[in-house]
């Protein structure tokens, strides 16, 4: 019973930090990307690229998993967000991030291979260690420096401070010189590392796979949507609760449910708070 | 000039009419016929998914999730209950309509990504249960079809069946795109808060086009297990869904033409070049991030733009000024009465 | 004078026979023996596909090396259906309608043949069948349809057999994965146990990509379980339960599917030892016995494609086998057929009894459609690949 509660902890964690992920990136663009779920893929893969294909020291790995998210997630910004932002028609940018997300899962498969491949041990550790083994807390402890750090930039530094501004209303911040597509650029960056970083602490558990990708694009997505989209703390929340029910599900009903559970949980959510439980609603003027 | 234009609107439509009867007697063997019947059965869903993401703008990536409800029903009703498969038929677009309004009845009020990750989810499901069901379904061995009674028994015969519906339906999405509905719709996908401030039932307009477009793809989804003589859950993953949604983009939203170009292009190209095959889906991204960034109208629009510049068009005149003689006659009618 | 006359009935002779030579020729046509070859070369099951191709193209050139069959030159039309079952259908009605091939192999996929075997045989062309599942032959629905290799109920009895007869267990755990293949052969494998007046104590579906086991595992210990049977080609799931069972430091025997052994399940594993106290279903021809010697007929075949796989042979071997059987089959039976006539071809291939391949030895009959004799299914032990092969595990024949 005891693994079933840490499990759904540290896959919860995933999703949590994916949640993060499309948290920062809506703060500042409005847009909720579909490739959110490849920068933890990405940071997975590259992770285990580095140490395990290329044989490069452990920090050099974290780094280069982190760059990478980084770089894709800039990538993404530049090619599918900018110039569609900058149209009127709000769905273009879903197609857009739809097309770079296929793009992405494509390359990956071809390049990387369709099966799972093994993700090299970050830390000293014997391996029978039931719960206490690290592929469990590692991800916690990702999501935790991933929230901790977030809030931190939010309230201690100017720039946090630029994020917050942009995001509840970038006209205003516009007229007070900030420039807002820089901004932008910078908080994709901020999340594609934040995204990269949680991928490379979760490899140990997902294995490096090509198909994590649009799975945690789903899952991260009913994280934030549960929890409420634009709050922080309702993407942690949000992900360890679905985290720990799709974990109860599976190990109450089998393996064969487990995804109907866990839309089951967002279709209710969505049909009695659409905000989410810590969103608040979205009023636009007219 | 003009004369001729209204002649050739209606000699074109008539040709490829003609064309499309006669196919099974213009095309080289089976092989292309069968593409030409699957072309058919994937423009029924696409049709009918047309109107909700062509028109109204909701944008369903989960459309295959319906097929796959319809090719189910038919399969099992005609292999486990015996049922004709023309009755059968009716009932799987029953069905795909029926669960249209279920899955549309708490999406549709969602925002734009919201709506869309609900659609992904409910293929998702319709796949994981597809698998797990295996008294209904036959789980991972999948489930046998059964082909149609003469007169559609015959491949000539199936392929008019299937070209009979898709006239239907494609003469029933050109209405509603044409009349008062389909301003409607396209109001709605283009700002809800306008159209809801001249009256219109936005939530109403988008669940019925929603409900329609599950019937188009119910029917469809019969048709093509029929077509295919098995069906295995493989066939419905998500990457179909993502094909049909490429179609209209890159066809081109609000028009009916382009994604019907679409179509035809994107299933026959596979087949044309063999390297394709491998790369289809990195293709069709990268296909539809091009359309996206550079022809956001899609494929379609470009050829209507074409197509009006060969047209040859009288230069109206915009000169703004006084008819003297109308002005005479009103002053002159007013200057006698006083 | 006499050398003279014998000059002139030499060069008539010769003159007679190039006349009659040309004549055959040409009455021949030189026209192709098509075979169409349905692989799935990239996606799901890829790595066997292409295994399987390396046979099949080693196999079609050696044959018109030698002038071909029946003296004409065959041709190989692959077309790669990258795991899908509509392209698999599409492909298939392009090479019987478009290319007029004679006979049809694969497709590789299991889910993918499902989908073509009906459209095959509804055009009457002769198919071998690559897949595994039951459900691809039957000799009224497809009398064409002639399968190679062993098939799903095989593989579930040799492993029930040795895990009752041999590791004398009664408490069975069955797990499946969420993938078709999965559900059904969970499915089937319990149906067998049932037979055999066998209940699994517990009976798991689990998806391929489930990060953690662990609860799975103290479910099966809790149920009392002494020998775990897994159902599932996913490489991912199956290194996994390895590391938990070695993790919970369990030693309970894993029996089962040959992909258990198979090597991208090496990297996945946090320490070699676990993948002992493992056997997986395996075949005589890529068994080793205590020497470390394979049998002839497939270190024959083994030699001679070595240059072309590269040298070292890090996949399993029975693939190629298999492809290069396929192809020497289809040249076996039209060459006993004495044309490409779908209807000779299957009679030829009803009457082939102990056709002596590398993989194994072919038996069919006039309703027998599965060639893969009981007897050569045997089981072998994980962790002993080498060269493609594994070692044979003890109390298995």
């Amino acid at each position: 019973m005891l693994t079933v509660i840490v499990y759904g902890l540290a896959i919860g964690a995933i999703y949590a930090a994916t949640a993060l992920v499309y948290n920062v990136m809506y703060s500042t663009s409005k847009v909720l990307s579909v490739t959110t779920g490849h920068i933890p893929m990405l940071g997975g893969v590259f992770g285990a690229y580095f140490i395990a294909g290329l044989g490069l020291p452990i920090l050099v790995g974290l780094a280069g998993a982190i760059a990478v998210g980084v770089l894709f997630n800039l990538l993404t910004e530049i090619v599918a967000v900018r110039r569609v932002l900058a149209r009127s028609d709000e769905h273009l940018w879903l197609l857009s991030t739809l097309a770079v997300a296929t793009m992405i899962s494509q390359v990956m498969a071809l390049w990387w291979g369709t099966e799972p491949k093994p993700f090299p041990r970050l830390i000293p550790q014997e391996f029978a260690q039931g719960i206490g083994d690290q592929k469990y807390w590692l991800p916690v402890l990702a999501a935790a420096v991933c929230a901790g750090s977030l809030e931190l930039f939010y309230r201690r530094t100017m720039y946090g401070k630029l994020f917050i501004a942009t995001s509840e209303d970038a006209f205003a911040a516009r007229a007070r010189g900030i420039n807002t597509d820089r901004v932008r650029a910078l908080s994709y960056m901020l999340s594609g590392a934040l995204g990269g970083l949680a991928g490379f602490a979760a490899g140990q558990l997902t294995f490096a796979f090509f198909a994590l990708g649009f799975a945690l694009t789903l899952n991260g997505f009913i994280a934030i949507a549960v929890g409420g989209l634009g709050s922080n703390l309702g993407a942690v929340i949000g992900g360890l609760a679905l985290g720990m029910m799709s974990s109860f599900a599976t190990y109450l009903f089998g393996g064969e449910y487990q995804q109907t559970v866990a839309i089951g949980i967002l279709i209710l959510v969505l049909v009695i708070k659409p905000e989410g439980l810590f969103g608040s609603k979205q009023v636009r003027p007219v | 000039m003009t004369d001729r234009s209204h002649i050739l609107r209606p000699v074109a439509l008539l040709a490829g009419v003609a064309f499309l009867v006669l196919l099974p007697f213009l095309v080289r063997d089976q092989y292309q016929l069968h593409l030409a019947q699957l072309i058919g059965v994937y423009w029924i869903l696409i049709a009918g998914l047309n109107l909700v993401v062509g028109y109204s703008g909701q944008l369903s990536v989960g459309h295959v999730g319906l097929l796959a409800v319809g090719a189910y029903a038919f399969a099992i009703l005609t292999g486990r209950y015996d049922v004709s498969p023309v009755l059968a038929l009716g009932a799987s677009g029953a069905l795909g309509g029926l669960c249209g309004l279920v899955l549309g009845l708490p999406s549709l009020r969602l925002p734009g990504f919201y709506f869309a990750m609900v659609t992904l989810a409910f293929a998702v499901i319709i796949n994981e249960q597809s698998v797990a069901q295996t008294e209904l379904t036959g789980g991972g061995v999948g489930l046998p079809a059964q082909g149609f009674s003469a007169p559609f028994a015959s491949p000539q015969g199936f392929y008019w069946l299937v070209l009979g519906i898709s006239a239907l339906v494609t003469w029933l999405t050109w209405n509603v795109a044409h009349k008062m509905w389909g301003r409607a719709i396209i109001a709605v996908r283009d700002s809800e808060v306008a159209a809801r401030s001249v009256g219109i039932s936005v939530y109403r307009a988008k669940l019925i086009v929603f409900v329609f477009s599950g019937v188009t793809a119910g029917i469809a989804g019969a048709l093509f297990a029929s077509l295919q003589t098995y069906i295995t859950p493989d066939t419905f993953v998500f990457e179909l869904g993502l094909f049909f949604f490429t179609c209209i983009i890159i066809g081109g939203r609000g028009s009916i033409l382009g994604p019907f170009i679409g179509t035809v292009v994107l299933t026959a190209l596979p087949e044309v070049v063999a390297p394709l095959a491998k790369l289809g889906n990195f293709f069709y991204g990268l296909l539809l991030l091009i359309v996206v960034l550079l022809i956001p109208e899609g494929f379609g629009r470009l050829l209507t733009q074409a197509m009006t510049r060969l047209k040859p068009q009288a230069a109206e005149s915009k000169v703004v000024a006084p008819d003297p003689a109308r002005l005479k006659a009103a002053l002159g009618t007013r200057a006698g009465n006083g | 004078m006499f050398t003279f006359v014998r000059g002139i009935r030499i060069l008539s002779t010769l003159g007679l026979a190039a006349l009659i030579t040309l004549g055959v020729a040409h009455a021949q046509g030189k026209e192709p023996i098509k075979i169409g070859w349905l692989s799935s070369l990239t996606g799901p099951l890829s790595s066997a596909a292409i295994a399987e191709n390396k046979g099949v193209e080693f196999a079609v050139d050696e044959i018109n090396k030698r002038g071909g069959i029946l003296g004409r030159p065959v041709e190989l039309l692959t077309r790669d259906t990258a795991g899908e079952p509509t392209k698999a259908v599409n492909f298939a009605n392009q090479l019987i309608h478009s290319d007029k091939v004679h006979i049809i192999m694969g497709p590789v996929n299991s889910g993918e043949s499902l989908a073509t075997v009906g459209v095959i045989a509804k055009a009457g062309v002769p198919n071998l069948i690559l897949g595994a599942l039951e459900a691809l032959t039957d000799p009224v629905k497809y009398p064409r349809a002639f399968r190679m290799i062993v098939t799903n109920g095989q593989w579930i009895k040799a492993a029930n057999n040795y895990a009752i007869d041999v590791l004398k267990k009664q408490k069975i755990a069955i797990v499946g994965d969420t993938s078709g293949y999965g559900t059904a052969s969970a499915k089937q494998a319990t149906e067998m146990l049932d037979k055999r007046g066998i209940k699994p104590v517990i009976s798991l579906i689990i998806d391929a990509n489930k990060a953690d086991l662990t609860d799975e595992f103290t479910k099966m210990k809790a149920a009392g379980t002494d020998v775990i049977m897994p159902w599932s080609a996913a490489t991912s799931l199956l290194a996994r339960m390895f590391n938990t069972r070695g993790e919970m430091q369990w030693d309970v025997p894993i029996v089962g599917h040959p992909a258990l052994m198979a090597l991208p399940v090496k990297p996945l594993l946090n320490k070699p030892e676990y993948w002992s106290n493992a056997f997986g279903a395996g075949y005589l021809t890529t068994t080793y016995d205590e020497q470390g010697k394979l049998p002839q007929r497939t270190t024959e075949l083994m030699e001679k494609l070595r240059p072309a796989l590269g040298g070292t042979i890090d996949f399993t071997f029975w693939w190629v086998q298999v492809g290069y059987d396929s192809v020497k089959v289809i040249e076996h039976a039209i060459t006993k057929a004495g044309s490409t006539d779908p209807a000779a071809i299957e009679k030829a291939m009803s009457e082939s009894n102990g056709l002596v391949g590398s993989y194994t030895t072919y038996s069919w009959g006039p309703t027998k459609r599965d060639a893969f004799p009981d007897a050569e299914v045997v089981m072998n032990v994980a962790g002993s690949f080498k060269e493609g092969s594994f070692r044979l595990a003890t109390g298995s024949k």
